[in-house]
């Protein structure tokens, strides 16, 4: 089995492939507008070891749009094209590992808010949601990832954005996730209420 | 297949249609578009983020069911075309990942093209002979512009482009100031056909003053201000009469300044393509005038005006039998690309 794992919910791009559990080639670059830019070479890096693909793993978020959709197209298409196999994973639960207890995963999902969940020792245990950061604050848990480096908790430089190792291990205890979650409605007026 | 007849697939996404199309050279073996017009109608104009979802969720089918219309397998492609730009920013990328995707999976070359080259380039599937020096006229919801080209993949130059509303858009507000709907073109168009041009609405940058630096480029916000004016001046108003007179004005502008740019540039053919292109009034009207200035009208079968994917596969298809080199890897969507890039290298 090897897997091919994207992720495009945070300002980082990521890719990892796998043998297995074993890391074969893990890329990433760092810039919230150039997940479209980044990710076709990252996977091409991958592509380059010259192993068959046999199934895909991608972030379905929470994350800002824009660079979610790149990651999500990318490997459905890619999967499908193939006839291969994809699986989309929550983003949130890639980002944390060996942590015990309870503890907050948030990402940036920008205009001063966040997106989190709630998790108990490895193991996500609320849906994803958005949110001002002082309410998570409020919670007085621990609290991991992009939203709490980027909004003034104090955080694990080391678990920030989401891992294509994490992300991969996460397929053991979640639930597959099969739309996009945006967690937002678009920005938009009808007109009969303007 | 031969280089002379390369099968490729184009994928359009940089307004509201999702669009995959599958080309053999100039032969058109599939035209798929999924819409998402519909879910854009009560905001009374594209929305890009809800037009971007809807391209996420229509991508995956579009190419399989152009696939199976052109009966081929994926696998036998010679290349991918993708629109790159000028276009909405996520929903162009929606696109161009999905191109990524396909190109990296089949291992095959892909080329970012320019929408406006694309509109140019569907001529290539209605012609025998392509197309030479000319002026195209592209007129949509998103653009409007005059170009001047060489050839179809030479070098092209912008002489105009509208200042405010593109031309679709003014359809789509006046329909909208009328009761008619979105979108605004074809109901429009409709409509007019039991009207009479009775009001004799402003024709934008066409004063003395305007043939200088603005011969041609386009403006339709006055036009829009006179009919709401007009629609507030007269509560008994024909709305037949209204649609007419607003559609008149706007054709006689969009086919006088092309007209105009033939003459002043010695060229002697005029195309015209983008969704207004499929509006029946300017067609009749772009037919006479360009009969009687001697010049040679081309304007696609209305599935061929609106965005479609056909169009891009058609442009990649030309440059690959050009020997022109695919883009490289993780091209950039440009929203406001200009139409001197053909295509990303
Ligand atoms: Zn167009």
């Amino acid at each position: 089995m090897t897997t091919l794992v994207i992720d495009t919910a945070t300002s980082r791009t990521s890719v990892g492939l796998f043998d297995g559990a074993v890391p074969l080639f893990a890329g990433r670059h760092d810039g919230a507008t150039e997940h479209g830019e980044a990710l076709p070479r990252l996977v091409s890096g991958a592509l380059n070891l010259g192993r068959p693909i046999t199934q895909v793993l991608v972030g379905m978020g929470p994350g800002p749009f824009t660079g979610l959709r790149v990651g999500i197209t990318f490997a459905e298409v890619f999967a499908r094209s193939k006839g291969i196999p994809w699986a989309g994973i929550c983003s949130l639960d890639g980002i944390v590992s060996g942590v015990t207890g309870e503890y907050i995963v948030a990402t940036d999902a920008r205009r001063k808010e966040i997106y989190w969940a709630k998790f108990d020792s490895g193991k996500r245990i609320t849906e994803p949601q958005v949110s001002l950061p002082e309410e998570v604050q409020a919670l007085g848990l621990p609290v991991y990832g992009e939203g709490a480096s980027k909004y003034g908790f104090e955080a694990d430089i080391d678990m920030i954005y989401p891992h294509p190792l994490f992300m991969l291990a996460s397929l053991e205890w979640a639930d597959g996730v099969h739309q996009p979650m945006y967690l937002r409605k678009p920005d938009a007026i009808p007109t009969s209420e303007r | 297949m031969t280089q002379s007849q390369p099968l490729v697939l184009g994928i359009e996404t940089s307004c509201d249609e999702t669009a995959v199309g599958i080309v053999a050279g100039r032969n058109l073996l599939s035209n798929v578009i999924a819409s998402s017009v519909d879910e854009h109608e009560r905001f009374g104009g594209v929305v890009p983020e809800i037009a971007s979802r809807a391209h996420l969720e229509a991508i995956w089918p579009a190419i399989e069911r152009a696939a199976r219309e052109a009966k081929i397998s994926l696998d036998d492609l010679d290349a991918i075309s993708v629109t790159a730009g000028p276009g909405l920013v996520g929903a162009l990328l929606v696109g161009v990942s999905a191109a990524n995707g396909l190109a990296l999976a089949l291992d095959k070359p892909l080329y970012g093209v320019n929408h406006l080259a694309s509109h140019v380039a569907v001529d290539l599937l209605t012609h025998e002979k392509p197309v030479g020096p000319a002026i195209a006229l592209l007129v949509s919801g998103g653009h409007s512009s005059i170009l001047k080209l060489e050839s179809l993949t030479g070098s092209y130059e912008q002489l105009g482009r509208t200042l405010d509303d593109a031309a679709g858009e003014a359809f789509d507000k006046i329909a909208r100031l009328l009761g008619l709907g979105f979108p605004g073109g074809p109901l429009i168009d409709r409509e007019a056909k039991s009207g009479k041009v009775a009001i004799d609405f402003p024709r934008g940058m066409t004063a003395a003053k305007d043939q200088g630096d603005h011969r041609f480029d386009f403006s339709f916000s006055g036009l829009k201000t006179a009919v709401s004016r007009y629609l507030k001046a007269t509560p008994q108003y024909l709305r037949a009469d209204v649609a007419t007179s607003f559609q008149e004005a706007v054709v006689d502008v969009l086919t006088m300044k092309s007209i105009d740019a033939c003459k002043a540039s010695g060229i002697e053919t005029l195309l015209i393509g983008g969704g207004v292109a499929a509006n029946s009034r300017l067609r009749e009207l772009a037919g006479e005038r360009a009969k009687k200035a001697g010049l040679e009208l081309r304007i696609p079968p209305a599935s061929l005006c609106t965005d479609n994917g056909a169009m891009v596969a058609a442009l990649g298809a030309q440059l690959l039998s050009d020997g022109v080199s695919p883009s490289e890897l993780g091209i950039a969507v440009d929203s406001s690309a200009s139409v001197s890039t053909t295509s990303w290298i």
